[in-house]
């Protein structure tokens, strides 16, 4: 039990990886599958944030005097993971136009029809 | 004057970064004129490029973003094999941004130029950076750059590749962040030296997860075998010239990280074996699957695959003559495949078809054309006065002086699969020059601005295959860049 309550955040970060995993390599919908890469960056996003965490951590901002760095979380992941985010909106924006056009040319989102190109 | 400027390396990323800002600016003043700054971006880079090679070769040139001290800064890391890398980004981006100056001329032309740009930025980032993550940012810039223009033409084939290549591309990516997320976590430092030095100092055992996630990831855009899915529908269907920048550049750049990160960071010895296989079975398969090909991009593609396997195999030899041999191969066979895309575009917009059936006679109707792709051809193939002579000989040559019999069997293969190679590339020449043609096909006059490219390519490939001696110091100084980990840790921590 006690397991389970130290390391629930990467648990659950590895279940939204699994989650997107899924998705993309077993569902055939375009939108289903872009939305499995949705989950699966914030799966890799949450496991990120919870790295810098610290037991009873404050805000790593020297709101005010005097207040020391040790009961801080670590503000490096924090950085990286907003970089993640707008990455991950960026290639949502470009999937789901791939996605308009696709249906426009073939007329379906179902992925084993969308293959012209074969061997 | 006797003082020589000395340009910083950060003017290699700036430089096409700013540039691919600008260009929507000045595309609202007047579109006609946006297709200008890429060419002359990437003048100006392969001029800061060739500066920079002496200066980097003495002493390894590593700039503090910001002025923080190295673990806590973002670096930049020029070494040799780093600028030479940019180098060889910088002067085929110019090549091909002259070729395209009269190539793509749809409308929305100005926005190929921005995209073109990033790519580039994206790709001389990942080539010059000293920081994992910051690895990972530009490795994003290049990817989705990348996407965007295999879909640029907009017909029914660009957005299926597109579509199945972003799937694909999106998955390697947040494998790849898993994996620099457990590096962070166990190593506390997002400074590629310092991780290097922290994994020297612990057991390799715990450092197998963060390795095959990272390389996974990496490996989607390297195309490396069970990874490469995507790279014959991207590469068929995109335009002629990023179809070059992707074959000859990004794909490269992904294995460059995949090296930096073997031989570097994580200091695997024990596993270059598995990767030897992994690159043998790589050019197996892509020559084979070439083979019975009938699309000629789609076949130009394979064959870019098995020349990653050939260039992963030379690397995972682990001896500075291999890895030498290997970064050859790469600027051989960047030259080589972006002379062949190039001719293969004008000859395709000719036909009005990719299959080669059609291109029966067109040695005839295009000349130059076709003898650009007869060089590029001899080139990838390997005979004698081209560079790919050279390249693929110093491979093998470094594979044989290591005496060890399973490296011979896997010589055997890569030689097998050469032969392969020649066969199909010869079929298409034969194809060219010696059949007639039934029709005649549109009569196409292929722009000086398109056609210098492919002479001056030409003109690289003839002059470094008679003369490869030019190259010879600057390969060694830039394989001992990436094998050894030790002076790679003590020029950047000090």
């Amino acid at each position: 039990m006690t397991f389970l309550q130290n390391y629930i955040y990467y648990i659950a970060s590895f279940g939204l990886v699994l989650t997107g995993l899924y998705i993309i390599m077993v569902k055939k919908n375009l939108i289903k599958v872009i939305l499995g890469i949705s989950i699966l960056e914030t799966g890799v996003n949450v496991f990120l944030i919870s790295l810098g965490y610290q037991e009873n951590g404050t805000a790593p901002i020297f709101s005010r005097i005097g207040l020391s760095a040790n009961r801080m979380t670590d503000p490096v992941p924090q950085a990286l993971v907003l970089t993640a985010i707008v990455i991950g909106l960026a290639v949502l924006a470009l999937a789901l136009t791939l996605a308009i056009r696709a249906y426009r040319y073939f007329g379906t989102l179902n992925l084993m029809k969308i293959k012209d190109q074969k061997w | 004057m006797n003082e020589i400027i000395y340009f910083n390396p950060v003017l290699l990323i700036a430089v096409p970064l700013a540039l691919a800002f600008l260009s929507p600016l000045l595309g609202l003043i007047s579109k006609k004129s946006v297709k200008y700054l890429p060419v002359a971006g990437f003048l100006a880079n392969t001029g800061i490029a060739v500066s920079l090679i002496p200066r980097a070769i003495e002493q390894t040139i590593v700039v503090r973003i910001g002025g923080f001290p190295p673990p806590f800064c973002i670096n930049l890391v020029a070494g040799p094999a780093g600028i030479l890398l940019s180098f060889l980004i910088a002067v085929t981006g110019f090549l091909v941004a002259l070729y395209s100056l009269r190539y793509i001329n749809q409308d929305g032309e100005e926005k190929y130029h921005v995209l073109y740009l990033l790519l580039l930025t994206g790709a001389t980032g990942v080539v010059l950076t000293g920081d994992i993550f910051n690895l990972f940012v530009f490795f994003e810039i290049l990817c989705i750059s990348s996407y965007a223009l295999v879909a640029f033409f907009g017909h029914k084939a660009g957005i299926e590749a597109s579509v199945k290549y972003l799937i694909q591309g999106s998955v390697g990516s947040s494998l790849l962040l898993l994996g620099i997320g457990f590096l962070y976590g166990r190593t506390g430092t997002l400074n590629m030296a310092g991780i290097a030095l922290f994994i020297q100092n612990t057991s390799p055992g715990e450092m197998l997860i963060p390795l095959f996630f990272i390389i996974t990831g990496l490996g989607i855009e390297a195309a490396v075998f069970p990874l490469n899915a995507w790279l014959p529908d991207a590469h068929s269907s995109a335009p002629a010239s990023i179809s070059a920048v992707l074959s000859g550049i990004a794909i490269e750049v992904g294995l460059y990280a995949v090296i930096r990160m073997l031989f570097t960071i994580f200091g695997v010895t024990e596993l270059f074996p598995v990767f030897m296989v992994l690159g043998v079975t790589t050019l197996v398969i892509g020559e084979m699957c070439a083979f019975t090909q009938q699309n000629l991009k789609r076949m130009l593609a394979f064959s870019s695959i098995g020349q990653i396997g050939l260039i992963l195999f030379a690397v995972s030899l682990a001896t500075s003559q291999a890895v030498a041999g290997g970064i050859f191969q790469m600027l051989s066979h960047t030259a080589g495949k972006a002379l062949l895309f190039l001719t293969a575009g004008y000859m395709i917009l000719n036909t009005g078809s990719h299959d080669i059936e059609s291109f029966r006679g067109i040695g005839r109707r295009m000349p130059l054309i076709s003898l650009g792709f007869t060089a590029g051809v001899f080139s990838l193939v390997g005979l004698p006065p081209f560079m790919g002579f050279a390249s693929k000989f110093s491979i093998i040559r470094a594979a044989l002086s290591l005496g060890n019999t399973w490296v011979y069997i896997m010589t055997g293969f890569v030689l097998t699969a050469t032969v392969i190679e020649a066969s199909y590339f010869f079929r298409v020449i034969q194809v060219i020059y010696f059949h007639n043609n039934e029709k005649p096909g549109l009569a196409l006059k292929v722009p000086a601005s398109s056609l210098a490219p492919i002479l001056l390519l030409m003109a690289v490939i003839i002059i470094i295959g008679i003369f490869p001696g030019i190259l010879t110091d600057l390969l060694h100084n830039a394989a001992g860049d990436i094998a050894n980990k030790i002076d790679y840790i003590r020029s950047v921590l000090g």
